[in-house]
């Protein structure tokens, strides 16, 4: 327990230390309040406004199904690596996993989701 | 991939057959969107799944996928009772799906995928292979809980389920990590090995790794305290819904649980005996007092499966293979009884919602009431419905491990939960009915209902007609 006492010390001395400068600036030090100098960022931004504007919510749809097929790849690359050891049987599940896949991709399309308009 | 071979993929069959069905109606979803197509191939494929997992029980157990899948009794037992579930759910969904305009192939999709996970969960030798299970289960109950996109309560209940469900999948996911932490592995009989090995007597950081496990699956099963997002989901959900969660979810969160208890921490039976008896008395109490001020329908049915999980807990509490058994009865039963009692609910259609609805059935269509009253009789646990025998086998079970404080607390709160059921039998039997004669049930409805109805007269006419399939890992 005693080498974590440094520690302990080091934690109590570094937050009184800025807890002491914090309360000295914001007692002693001078207020010059005007409306910009109020504002959460003083760095010459307009700190509420709408993020963009508006955002089709086509992007979303299509993040999602980037996301869907990256992680297809992910597997892919361990499989790839190590496909002469796990022979047929790789083969046959790397089949299978890319078959449900497609599913999900036929339908997405079935469905219109992949159309822009 | 260790010693995979393709001969393990038959242990696997059931859950093949409905990701396959699940497969073709996700191909042809925008084409089948008008016909009963979904429907059929749901129900045929559930008991295509439903049979071949029932296939030849007295076969000796098989491990499979490096020891991670296993095809034994307990597994079968499960996987067939899943089956039975999805099959009931798709036949009690016909007129929902129409009324409420849900795009029927993919809510089918959604119902065959839960019922894999779940198939999966049960079948698991391994840490990892429940969770993975039990996700698919949630991520699909997620969406079917807020299908019915136009409806703001269903989109409120189905993000609160999210939330939940998400928090506690974070428990159970930390505590497998502490798991493995303390025994180096996430394999069932392994993490029993080491146990076994080293002295655990008093190691907090297993005592958390259970703890938490336990938690996260309390959650899936929806014992108290973890039960918050339970009334919401149900009354959110379309009534199908809200039958294929109370029984299916919980039939598989609790044969998860029992494998758990008994195969992975089973020497630490002493700990989790305290878990588990403090999450009964808790279910049992709470979930039959806040039940009696309740006049929805589904609420009112989602505070009675509290109740119910708490009473199939009494027999996982020891951690013995009789008390496995009791629970597996229990849920058996507790399965066909809850999904009887929705499938009246949906029947009946909105005037079944509510508790007013009930008033003078029995005069107007004295079937309906008659069917209602044996679930009623089955849910309190009045003999000679299946419901007493399921309660009557884990209190049992409680009182020979020594529990009787929490027998006693159990058989009292039955009077309760009895108030509560019959409050309903007197409306339907003993009040003027206030409004206009139901319609009639679609014949999909009505076969549910009568499977049933015979499932839960049958049971309890001869009790020990589980007792050989009925066997814990």
């Amino acid at each position: 327990m005693n080498e974590y006492i440094g520690i302990a010390v080091m934690l109590v001395l570094a937050a009184g230390l800025t807890a002491t400068m914090v309360a000295l600036g914001s007692t002693l030090g001078k207020k010059n309040s005007t409306r910009v100098k109020l504002e959460p960022f003083e760095c010459g931004k307009e700190p509420f406004s709408l993020p963009i504007g508006k955002l089709s919510i086509k992007f979303y749809l299509t993040a999602i199904l980037f996301i869907l097929f990256d992680v297809e790849v992910v597997f892919l690359y361990p499989w790839a690596v190590v496909y002469r050891t796990l022979g047929i049987l790789g083969l046959v599940e790397m089949g299978v996993f890319l078959g449900i896949l497609m599913v999900g991709y036929v339908y997405a399309w079935d469905i219109g989701a992949l159309d822009w308009e | 991939m260790i010693g995979a071979t393709l001969s393990d993929l038959g242990l696997l069959v059931p859950e093949l057959i409905l990701v396959g069905m699940a497969s073709m109606l996700v191909l042809a979803a925008r084409r089948i969107q008008r016909a009963p197509v979904a429907v059929v191939g749901t129900v045929l494929a559930a008991l295509a799944a439903t049979l071949v997992a029932g296939w030849d029980l007295s076969g000796g157990a098989r491990t499979g996928f490096g020891g991670m899948i296993t095809l034994d009794g307990y597994s079968q037992f499960f996987k067939v009772l899943i089956g039975v579930t999805l099959a009931l759910a798709a036949l009690l969904s016909v007129r929902s799906v129409d009324r409420d305009q849900v795009p029927r192939a993919e809510y089918h999709v959604l119902l065959l995928l839960a019922s894999t996970g779940m198939m999966l969960a049960v079948s698991a030798l391994d840490l990892l292979v429940v969770y993975l299970g039990l996700e698919l289960m949630t991520i699909c109950s997620y969406i079917l809980v807020g299908i019915r996109v136009e409806r703001p309560t269903s989109n409120e209940a189905a993000t609160k389920y999210f939330l939940l469900s998400s928090f506690a999948s974070a428990l159970l996911l930390y505590g497998i990590s502490l798991t493995y932490g303390v025994t180096g592995t996430t394999d069932f009989s392994a993490i029993a090995l080491a146990l076994s090995e080293q002295d655990t007597g008093s190691n907090p950081l297993l005592l958390a790794a259970i703890g938490l496990v336990a938690a996260g699956l309390a959650f899936k099963v929806s014992a108290v305290p973890f039960h918050a997002w339970v009334p919401d989901a149900y009354q959110g959900a379309s009534a199908p819904v809200a039958a294929f969660l109370a029984a299916g979810s919980k039939a598989a969160g609790l044969a998860v649980l029992g494998r758990v208890c008994v195969v992975a921490f089973g020497s630490e039976a002493h700990v989790l005996s305290v878990f588990l008896a403090g999450l009964a008395a808790l279910s049992i109490v709470v979930g039959s007092f806040i039940a009696l001020s309740q006049t929805d329908m589904k609420r009112l049915l989602a505070y009675s499966s509290i109740t119910h999980v708490g009473y199939a807990l009494l027999g996982l509490m020891a951690g013995t293979s009789e008390g496995v058994s009791a629970t597996m009865t229990y849920a058996f039963f507790y399965v066909f009884m809850t999904i009887g009692t929705f499938g009246v609910i949906i029947a009946l259609g909105e005037r079944g919602e509510h508790l007013n609805g009930y008033q003078g059935l029995a005069s107007q269509r004295p079937g309906t009431a008659m069917l209602m009253l044996i679930f009623l009789l089955s849910l309190t646990g009045i003999p000679p419905t299946a419901g007493f025998v399921a309660k009557f086998v884990v209190i049992m079970s409680a009182v020979r491990e020594g529990f009787v404080v929490l027998a006693v607390l159990a058989v009292a709160c039955s009077v309760v939960t009895a108030f509560i059921y019959m409050r309903v039998a007197v409306l339907m039997y003993m009040k003027e009915p206030q409004e206009t004669a139901p319609s009639r049930f679609p014949v999909a409805v009505s076969a549910a209902l009568a499977v049933a109805a015979l499932v839960t007269v049958i049971g309890g006419i001869s009790p020990g007609i589980l007792a050989p399939w009925a066997v814990s890992p």
